[in-house]
């Protein structure tokens, strides 16, 4: 009667084992921040290249992050793509990602290099996107409301409950917005302007992408997001525009790093310098995704907003990406503006 | 004992001499090298070459204590003798083993005391593989034969070896990682032991504040929680009455397709419901649309909060209220109502004081169960949630959010188990006291008597409308899969089908294939394995007699009361680190869904086993037979029904639960709910639907195979009644 | 099947938690190849008593022995005992045939062997033909045979019995315990019969074990606990008993003269001392006569008759109480408010010594 349940638990042992394990030697733990079509177009290309099979794991780059940051002492993914420079800023300075220099680095755009340069070539840009507005045209249209243009359009009456931006504490797009707010105003008007707004935001979804995605369905008349993510929803058939604020706004630089202690630290590597080839960054357009690619050689979709066009702000990711500054930020608008009443 | 003890020392001496002792990250078919040399191999080897070869001392109790013990059974030694020997090598062996995993990490010694003790540790070891796994669970079951050889467990291995294995399974895969997050709340943000830092954290505005009564824009997230869990419950509650008097009681035809009605929330994947009252409440839902061009009144954002998620909770707990209390209505016996009616009371007097009051446990029951259930939710609230912040999603983000926080999840965690465990131990008190349903299985000559028109009235037009808009949110949930753009462009397309299924050149390209596969398998991995623990140790707690049976019984059931959220955090805090390193393996993922769906199947298969006379199981102990044979001959082909509803359950469960395994998933093992939550998330709602649907079809097939599968039994009169698949019906 | 065995209690305990004693440093013997009944009421500890001896219990102090074997902590597979319960205990996912060689099966004899046996033992109980019918097939009589089979075919040295007959009707009983009787003597076992029906016992035992209240209270073959009933209880549970006063003068080693009311009788005086003692009057040793007969010991009056055919049965108000009498229905039968006398002689009346301390 033992033998049986011993050849019963070595049934289940094995089958569990069996689907644990990763079956060929030639793999790459992939944990992707931008949309899924991208990951899985950038996988199937890489893969169709070298023979390396990739697993692709999407998710948003807080949870990367706090995966990364759990599996530290024993780390199961090997590269991490794409997402707000911030968290992989951050992972840099937590000694969480290896430093890798690419050969590729030198045909790169500048903010793309300083990316590297700022976390000591633990990571490396990829895209770059402007923040700024998307509205619902017809959603706004139908309640007599002009688009707005400027940062301080969104603080008049006009507004009320119309805008939407996502949390700082979850999302890094919404931090980019507080730190750009911050370094165009200073940052006690910064936080005067942040609080005035409260009065018109209706929600703070936890994601980056969750104000855009209501806007595009009508559940919300503005947002404050990226706009090559606006972009993406105007292709996908819905009525949403978008627009760079006229004072001036920041941007993200969609990074690269490979995480420290990867188990498969040479095909990481190859990834990532296949990732800063034109080919390879092309895909983003490919999948509909519109960020300016950080390859100097690779063409700009045409539907890309021309980061050329856009009055940027000089971003200072070097202060603003560091973990105590970006803490005590998010901390202080968690206190002074989140607890407003509306 | 002899017999148990032979096998266990065999077995344990096999897996040390042949089983890769540790984790290989690639799989036993990877092993690079040729002929016999893997035996030797630091990576690959046995016990036996990590002790010759790698000088690895330390696992030298895995080679040892299998051998005593082989000795100890072949010796020509008495009884007493020999199953002392077997307690002694076993408990031995297997204490070691466990105190070396703990001691030798990834870093050489684990703790520096240790490294004071022994001097420097040059080397390092990583979780282990299926020789490491194996030999310690082989010198349990020695340990368990000495256990019966000495008179415990009525001197049966057997039931030793059930009892021995499930304490063990339970402490490590319930107890320790719960143990080990909660232990997270009582340290400060360093990470050292500070019994303050749980104070501080519990003292937190954002927790208990009652500002929104004050005009403030929030109140604190317990309030949050509790309030929803107590409207969610009186509704589901309310809701699933009427619909179980209606079925039962009020002379429709109703019943057939209520019941399925009722199972379709069950095999809904999360997330699905919220989309489709987002479709018809939204701000540009149907309704609002409606409302604005016909009226010219504008609805706006209300479903975004708490109106949205009590809703959304509603539709998917009433089925489970439903299940409870249409057994308990069933289970009237109507001999009392007769009584009453022979005492001149009206079919209303009746109702009022006689039916209502026998139901009330049943309801306190169903109450408490939606309430656990809601507090447990994670997939309503974070879809409808808006500012609406609950304990589950805040646990989410205090891990994931911006700031990660340990200590706040632990925190928030602790409170969210407090809740829980209140609210199950208010319903044991509850329900424990006084039932009024005898499941006896005694035949009851009585007629029911029918609803007083009044109440049957208050019913329909409660139940019927709700069933209406199920029936709805449903249709037009599922609509989304197969149009344009969901919410806008309605031209009917299988777009989203073909961009989640689609094979080109034999190739599965599918974005949703790899998903759906895993999810398949490893939910088909852990349903018998599920079902099996869940009907063994419900013959063990309902059978046996031994020590600790309470406290083993209790530590069961922590599962269920405990959020997913809580245990996903947990199982990845525990299982990161050797020697048990089964993040990022499929193991976890089918241990969380094992550990998490077990106290259903657990109390399920104890309420089957009430019905099945102890003198069975006696008849064949007298008969000669060992608690093997009485287990495997005579309680397992009476509980077929239970064990196949137990099943079907695990199943369903396993391939819709989103917040437990959402922080185990990884690219290697993403399961089709978590790729659901990240296409909602993203917005993709029409590749969401597109799989939910695909799942929803799967499972009601396999509902529909196991349906099949149980009504050909051949049982006889004293047989156990299938229960139906109540999701902790009987439990909480 | 002459390898009856015998079974010996030695000073067994049985508590099921704190201070709950089922049973109390119990100790005796029940000879290889004869039938014992454990009788008592509910709760007596007769039912664990016989559940040590199978082995689904475990004494938690004291000895079992089986055969001269201690077998104590022996699990009930190794112990080479049959069991019949209460409830029969039939599988009922199983036939007839499958439930009779249950036993085989689970030793792992081979199947033929089995079923041959299994249907010789099918047959030796009347069953012939039912083999493949499921246990709710049949009637209770015909289950109780099938539970009997079932626990036969093995050729236990011990065959335990726990209130076999109690789910039968009247008549069904009297031909089962009849059988069983048979069946014990035919293959010379040894059983051990649990039973709370007095009369039940006194027809099959060759020994009877009397419980109470966790200890013994009586053992003896039928016809010493019914002539001579060590207490009140003993008394009052084998059999009907009046439990009359009376004083007690001992004569010699053995009799004692024993006055009631006015009557004398000489009884063996079971080591009472003399003074105030207690008689165990049976019932239907008592002669009932007319109104001043002379031989009557005892004056009374009829309360109650009630007539139950073949005896009847009369409650007579007596100086020393309330005395029931069960007298034969033929001839004249004196009916309530009549004057009787009562006689009754050295049979059917005894001392009984555990009578101060017994309720």
């Amino acid at each position: 009667m033992l033998r049986r349940v011993v050849q019963a638990a070595l049934v289940a042992t094995a089958l569990v084992a069996a689907s644990g394990i990763a079956r060929a030697q030639g793999s790459l733990n992939l944990y992707c921040s931008v949309q899924v079509e991208w990951c899985q177009a950038a996988a199937n290309a890489f893969q169709r290249e070298t023979g390396i099979r990739v697993s692709v794991s999407q998710k948003g780059s807080g949870e990367v992050l706090a995966q990364i940051r759990a599996e530290a002492q024993n780390p199961r993914g090997d590269l991490w793509f794409g997402g707000t420079g911030d968290p992989h800023l951050q992972a840099a300075e937590e000694n969480l990602s290896a430093e890798y220099r690419s050969a590729a680095l030198d045909g790169l755009h500048d903010w793309a290099q300083k990316q590297a340069r700022d976390s000591h070539y633990r990571t490396v840009g990829i895209y770059a996107g402007a923040l700024g507005f998307g509205f619902n045209t017809e959603l706004l249209a139908r309640r007599n409301i002009a688009a707005p243009a400027c940062w301080k359009d969104l603080l008049e009456p006009r507004f009320r409950n119309e805008i939407q931006m996502a949390n700082p504490q979850s999302s890094g797009t919404a931090y980019v917005m507080i730190a750009t707010i911050v370094q165009l105003m200073g940052e006690e008007q910064a936080f005067d302007y942040l609080k005035a707004l409260h009065r018109n935001i209706n929600a703070y979804p936890r994601q980056g992408t969750g104000p855009i995605k209501s806007v595009a369905r009508g559940e919300t008349g503005v947002s404050i997001s990226f706009v090559h993510d606006a972009v993406t929803e105007r292709l996908g058939g819905f009525p949403v525009g978008s627009a760079v604020p006229c004072e001036g706004s920041g941007y993200e630089v969609g990074s690269m790093s490979i995480i420290r202690g990867a188990r498969n630290l040479r095909n990481a590597q190859r990834f990532y310098d296949w990732a800063l080839t034109p080919a390879a960054q092309q895909l983003g357009a490919e999948t509909k995704q519109f960020q300016t690619p950080s390859n100097r050689a690779t063409p700009v979709p045409a539907e890309a907003p021309q980061m050329s066009q856009i009055r940027l702000i000089d971003y200072d990711f070097a202060r603003y990406g560091a973990s105590a500054e970006r803490r005590r930020l998010i901390e202080r608008w968690d206190r002074e503006v989140n607890t407003l009443p509306r | 004992m002899r017999a148990a003890g032979l096998w266990s020392s065999l077995v344990a001496l096999a897996a040390a001499l042949l089983l890769p002792w540790y984790l290989t990250q690639d799989g036993i078919a990877a092993a690079p090298l040729a002929g016999l040399a893997w035996l030797a191999d630091p990576d690959f080897g046995p016990a036996a070459g990590q002790v010759l070869a790698q000088g690895r001392w330390w696992l030298l109790p895995a080679l040892l204590a299998p051998a005593a013990g082989l000795l100890a059974a072949l010796l020509p030694i008495p009884r007493p003798a020999r199953a002392a020997l077997f307690l002694l090598t076993g408990g031995l062996g297997l204490g070691l083993l466990i105190a070396q995993g703990y001691a030798i990490g990834v870093q050489g010694w684990s703790t520096p005391w240790l490294e004071g003790l022994f001097g420097p540790m040059e080397d390092r070891q990583f979780g282990v593989g299926w020789g490491g796994a194996l030999v310690p669970a082989a010198l349990a079951v020695l340990l368990a034969a000495g256990l019966a050889g000495r008179g415990a467990f009525r001197g049966d291995a057997f039931t030793a070896t059930v009892a021995v294995c499930i304490a063990l399974a339970i402490a490590v895969f319930t107890a320790m990682p719960l143990v080990l997050l909660l232990g997270d709340a009582f340290r400060d943000a360093g990470g050292a032991l500070a019994a303050g830092a749980l104070f501080g954290r519990l003292a937190d505005d954002r927790l208990w504040s009652l500002g929104c009564l004050a005009g403030a824009p929030r109140c604190g997230v317990v309030w949050n929680t509790a309030l929803l869990g107590v409207l969610v419950g009186a509704g589901t509650t309310a809701l699933g009455l009427a619909f179980a008097l209606l079925v039962v009681r009020g002379r429709l035809r109703l019943g057939r397709p209520l019941r399925w009605l009722t199972v379709l929330p069950i095999v809904t994947p999360p997330f699905i419901l919220g989309l489709g009252l987002i479709l018809i409440f939204g701000r540009s839902g149907i309704v609002s649309l409606a409302a604005s061009s016909l009226f010219g009144v504008e609805l706006g954002r209300w479903i975004y909060g708490l109106p949205g998620v009590l809703l959304a909770q509603l539709f998917a707990f009433t089925p489970i209220a439903f299940l409870v209390l249409i057994g308990v209505v069933e289970g009237l016996s109507p001999t009392l109502e007769e009584a009453s009616s022979t005492l001149r009371a009206t079919p209303r007097d009746t109702f009022r004081t006689v039916t209502l009051p026998l139901l009330r446990p049943g309801l306190a029951n169903a109450f408490l169960l939606g309430f656990v259930e809601s507090m447990a939710d994670f997939g309503n609230p974070i879809v409808l949630g808006g500012q609406f912040g609950v304990l589950a999603t805040e646990i989410f983000f205090a891990v994931v959010g911006a700031q990660a926080d340990a200590g706040r999840a632990a925190t928030l965690s602790l409170v969210l188990l407090a809740l829980a465990l209140g609210a199950f131990f208010l319903q044991r008190r509850l329900t424990a006291r006084k039932s009024y349903v005898s499941i006896g299985g005694k035949g009851d000559a009585g007629l029911a008597p029918p609803l007083p028109a009044g109440v049957r009235r208050l019913c329909l037009a409660v139940a019927l409308p709700w069933a209406g808009l199920t029936v709805a949110l449903y249709l037009l949930a599922l609509s989304g899969g197969f149009v344009e753009i969901w919410g806008r462009d309605y031209t009917p397309t299988l777009r989203h089908m073909i961009k989640a299924f689609e094979i080109s050149g034999g190739q599965l390209t599918g974005l949703a294939w790899n998903s759906v596969i895993t999810t398949v398998t490893l939910a088909a991995i852990s349903a018998p394995i599920t079902a099996a623990l869940g009907i063994v140790s419900a013959w063990l707690f309902s059978r046996a007699r031994f020590a600790g049976r309470g406290a083993l019984e209790f530590a069961t059931m922590l599962t269920f009361a405990v959020p997913g959220t809580v245990i996903g955090v947990a199982y990845l805090r525990a299982f990161n680190l050797p020697p048990l390193e089964l993040a990022g393996t499929g193991a976890i993922i089918v241990a969380c869904f094992v550990f998490r769906n077990l106290p259903v199947g657990l109390r399920s298969g104890m309420a089957a086993m009430a019905q099945i006379d102890p003198s069975l199981d006696e008849a064949s102990h007298t008969l000669g037979g060992g608690g093997a044979d009485a287990f495997r001959r005579v309680v397992l082909p009476l509980l077929r029904p239970a064990i196949m509803a137990g099943l079907v359950y695990a199943f369903v469960r396993a391939m819709t639960t989103i917040s437990a395994v959402i922080f185990l998933v990884t690219a290697d093992t993403e399961l089709a709910t978590v790729f659901i939550v990240n296409r909602v998330i993203n917005g993709d709602y029409g590749l969401a639907i597109a799989v939910a649907v695909v799942l929803i079809a799967l499972m009601v097939v396999m509902l529909g195979l196991a349906q099949l599968l149980v009504g050909r039994r051949r049982i006889g009169r004293r047989a156990a009644v299938a229960p139906p698949i109540q999701p902790g019906g009987t439990v909480a | 099947m002459s390898r009856a065995a015998e079974v010996r209690f030695e000073r067994v305990w049985k508590r099921f938690g704190a201070g709950n004693v089922a049973v109390r440093d119990v100790s005796f013997t029940v000879p290889a190849g004869t039938l014992c009944t454990l009788l008592g009421p509910s709760g007596c500890g007769k039912t664990t008593t016989l559940r040590m001896i199978a082995g689904l219990e475990y004494p938690s102090e004291g000895r079992v022995l089986i055969g001269g074997r201690d077998v104590s902590a022996l699990p009930p597979a190794e112990r080479d005992v049959s069991m019949v319960f209460q409830s029969y205990a039939l599988f009922p996912h199983m036939t007839v045939l499958e439930n009779v060689c249950y036993g085989l099966t689970v030793s792992r004899r081979p199947k033929r062997e089995a079923m041959g046996a299994g249907r010789a033992a099918l047959e030796s109980v009347g069953l012939a033909g039912f083999e493949a019918r499921l246990p709710s097939e049949l009637s209770g009589g015909q289950q109780q045979r099938v539970a009997v089979a079932r626990a036969l075919v093995l050729e236990p040295s011990v065959l335990l019995f726990d209130e076999p007959l109690s789910n039968l009707d009247a008549r069904l009983r009297r031909k089962m315990r009849e059988e069983i009787r048979d069946l014990q003597q035919r293959l010379g076992v040894t059983v051990v019969y649990v039973t709370h029906d007095q009369a039940e016992a006194l027809a099959i035992s060759d020994k009877i074990i009397v419980m109470n209240q966790a200890v013994i209270a009586q053992e003896g073959t039928p016809r010493e606990l019914y002539a001579s009933p060590a207490s009140a209880f003993v008394a009052g549970f084998v059999g009907e008993a009046n439990r009359i006063p009376a004083r007690l003068r001992r004569l010699d080693d053995v009799d004692a003269e024993v006055s009631i009311g006015e009557a004398r009788l000489v009884l063996p005086h079971r080591g009472l001392p003399d003074g105030p003692a207690e008689l165990a009057l049976r019932p239907e040793a008592i002669a009932l006569l007319g109104p001043a007969d002379p031989a009557a010991m005892l004056e009374g009056a009829v309360s109650k008759a009630a007539y139950l055919g073949g005896v009847i049965e009369y409650t007579v108000a007596t100086p020393l109480g309330e005395i029931f009498v069960v007298s034969s229905s033929a001839g004249s039968a004196p009916g309530a408010g009549d004057a009787v006398g009562l006689s009754f002689g050295r049979h059917g009346a005894a001392l009984l010594p555990g009578s101060r301390e017994a309720p």
